[in-house]
């Protein structure tokens, strides 16, 4: 496989809990020993539920935290040796598109005024070309006649057409990666699909790593190479074929919970007994597995070590699970 | 009189109607600018019975529950004609004391997508929850009740979440306190405006079974108000499809998602399936 561009070896994110004790600190693992990598014509889908991270790791790969354990690097070079120049570089090399357009667009300046600060902030065109420059990247993005769209301001925009100018913004620096957060759950279903088909399609037309953080596994499904579950900060399954043979307990909780489609076909209704919520939102220690307390397989030693990560089979998913691992 | 509510009715019959509205307009006036939101609606739910209002943000869904609630949105003026009717009572010129009275002891009850929003962040849940009990003398003690309704609707613990305040609950729990607070009243009718939307999957379960299960055990009638036709195929007999402030198809849950006649809704429910087919999610005959 080619060489990544971003690799992250043990990444952990702790915090302090705001919510703790002032005399009695506690800490937060947002992200506990994360290893990943981004490679370029990839789609890279992380999945997981609010809580699990998944926004925390966005965010570090593209530096804009830093990690409190373990290593980032950008082209082989570690986090703490890059200088001024490599994160200029990493800037323009790695870019984002976030959950909601109409915040990441500054309201009170127009398309054109937006993007041409990026082209000159970059130096990606002459300023007699700026306009022309943007104009081809508007249209990339299926927003022609591009004419149309430079004057207006973001809230003369719908949602999709919105998400539509990041993405453009985003591929104006000609980027090695884009990591996108969400960039669907904002919008309409109908509009869903055409941003989707919309980041496949810049993708495999740029060659890009292109990294999508989000819940919703089903369009995941529809667009990526290779996926990673996230549960309570850490990776507990990554592989190529996780949606058509998911071996960790929680991606086939997360996968039998997506509902049908089909109303001749609905759920038994659980009880209320059966349908109690069993996450216990202190699990997030050191000890232990964190998805232990919903896990039908649970055994004793998941409550005493926290399971590593071993690869199922030679060329099956990496996963966290003790049960699984026993199986094998 | 119509008492027992309960009892679901034969389909096709002439029963009375829980809530009856026939071609209702709103008119939002937004400053200089104004919006007809909700055009020439026709919309009934029978007692008992579950019904979805699907469609896309502007379709005027959650402004037509809105209409109905009489809980109108925040704009300078709204202009509204047409027919309301709950239980056979006239909600359209129902004076606001009455209403209140109407909802709070017959009548019926909103959940909204935002339950942070709805809880007061200062008052303990359980005193929450209490305030919407109907006052009777010979029941168990207020925090006892509460309690139980917090049980009702599946939460962990509840004489523990009973004594937090809304801030001190994940997003799930918090929608679940909601409808305990919808429950207290004993409505005959729920309305739910995208109770589930702001939920992860596995949460979003739990609070369907707790809807499933009121309808159910209670027989309460629901409306729910989704853009998410898998909320709908779960749990609804009958939908309604917005589209620009009208309904522009309605009818049985099977029907409209064996045979949708309208291309609009074809096109939603095609691509609803292209993200709903999953492996693991319940392996079906045919698929692979």
């Amino acid at each position: 496989m080619s060489e990544p561009i971003i690799r992250l070896r043990g990444a952990t994110q702790h915090f302090k809990d705001p919510t703790a004790f002032v005399f009695r600190p506690r800490l937060v693992r947002a992200l506990d020993g994360v290893d990943l990598e981004v490679h370029p014509n990839r789609t890279l889908a992380i999945v997981g539920e609010s809580g699990s991270g998944k926004s925390t790791l966005a965010k570090l790969l593209l530096m804009l935290r830093r990690p409190t354990g373990g290593e980032i690097s950008y082209r082989g070079v570690d986090h703490r040796k890059l200088g001024r120049a490599d994160m200029k570089r990493f800037r323009r090399e790695v870019q984002a598109v976030f959950q909601d357009p109409a915040s990441s667009l500054n309201p009170r300046m127009t398309i054109e005024e937006s993007l041409s600060h990026v082209t000159r902030f970059h130096r990606l065109a002459l300023a007699s070309e700026t306009q022309a420059f943007i104009s081809r990247h508007l249209e990339s993005v299926g927003l022609s006649p591009a004419a149309e769209y430079l004057t207006r301001f973001p809230h003369q925009l719908s949602g999709g057409q919105q998400q539509r100018v990041a993405i453009a913004r985003a591929v104006l620096t000609s980027p090695a990666v884009i990591v996108a957060d969400e960039p669907l759950s904002s919008l309409d279903v109908s509009i869903q699909s055409q941003i989707l088909e919309l980041l496949q399609e810049v993708r495999t037309r740029t060659g890009i790593g292109l990294v999508i953080v989000s819940h919703d596994l089903g369009a995941m499904k529809l667009i990526a190479d290779q996926v990673a579950v996230m549960y309570r900060g850490k990776v507990v399954e990554f592989g190529d074929h996780v949606f058509d043979a998911p071996q960790h307990p929680y991606t086939r909780l997360l996968l039998d919970s997506q509902l049908s489609m089909d109303p001749r076909n609905r759920r038994p209704i659980r009880s209320i007994e059966e349908s109690r919520d069993r996450s216990d939102p202190a699990a997030n220690g050191a000890d232990g597995c964190a998805f232990r307390h919903r896990c039908e397989f649970a055994m004793d030693i998941c409550a005493r070590t926290a399971p590593e990560p071993a690869q199922i089979g030679s060329d099956g998913p990496i996963i966290r699970c003790h049960a699984v691992a026993d199986r094998m | 009189m119509t008492e027992a509510v309960h009892a679901v009715p034969a389909p096709g019959a002439d029963v009375d109607l829980l809530l009856r509205v026939e071609n209702l307009n709103v008119q939002l006036h937004i400053g200089a600018v104004s919006v007809h939101a909700v055009h020439s609606v026709d919309f009934h739910v029978r007692p008992g019975e579950c019904v979805g209002v699907v469609g896309e943000s502007g379709s005027g869904k959650s402004t037509l529950a809105r209409a109905i609630m009489r809980l109108p949105p925040n704009v300078s003026r709204v202009e509204m004609s047409g027919i309301m009717e709950f239980d056979g009572r006239d909600l359209m010129t129902l004076p606001g004391e009455t209403l209140r009275k109407l909802r709070r002891e017959s009548g019926f009850s909103m959940v909204f997508q935002d339950p942070l929003g709805f809880l007061n962040p200062t008052k303990r849940i359980w005193r929450q929850v209490a305030e919407a009990l109907s006052d009777r003398p010979d029941t168990p003690s207020r925090f006892e009740r509460a309690t139980r309704l917090l049980d009702e609707v599946g939460l962990p613990d509840p004489a523990r979440v009973a004594r937090r305040f809304p801030h001190e609950l994940s997003g799930g729990m918090r929608q679940r306190v909601v409808i305990a607070i919808a429950l207290a009243s004993e409505p005959q009718l729920l309305f739910a405006d995208e109770p589930t939307t702001a939920l992860d999957s596995t949460v979003q379960l739990l609070v369907l079974d707790t809807l499933r299960r009121l309808h159910r055990d209670r027989g309460t009638a629901m409306v729910l108000i989704t853009h998410d036709l898998s909320v709908v195929a779960e749990l609804c007999d009958r939908v309604y499809v917005m589209r620009g402030g009208e309904v522009i198809e309605s009818g049985s849950t099977t029907d409209i998602f064996d045979k949708p006649k309208d291309p609009y809704t074809a096109r939603l429910m095609e691509l609803s399936r292209a993200s709903h087919t999953l492996a693991g999610a319940q392996p079906r005959p045919g698929n692979g």
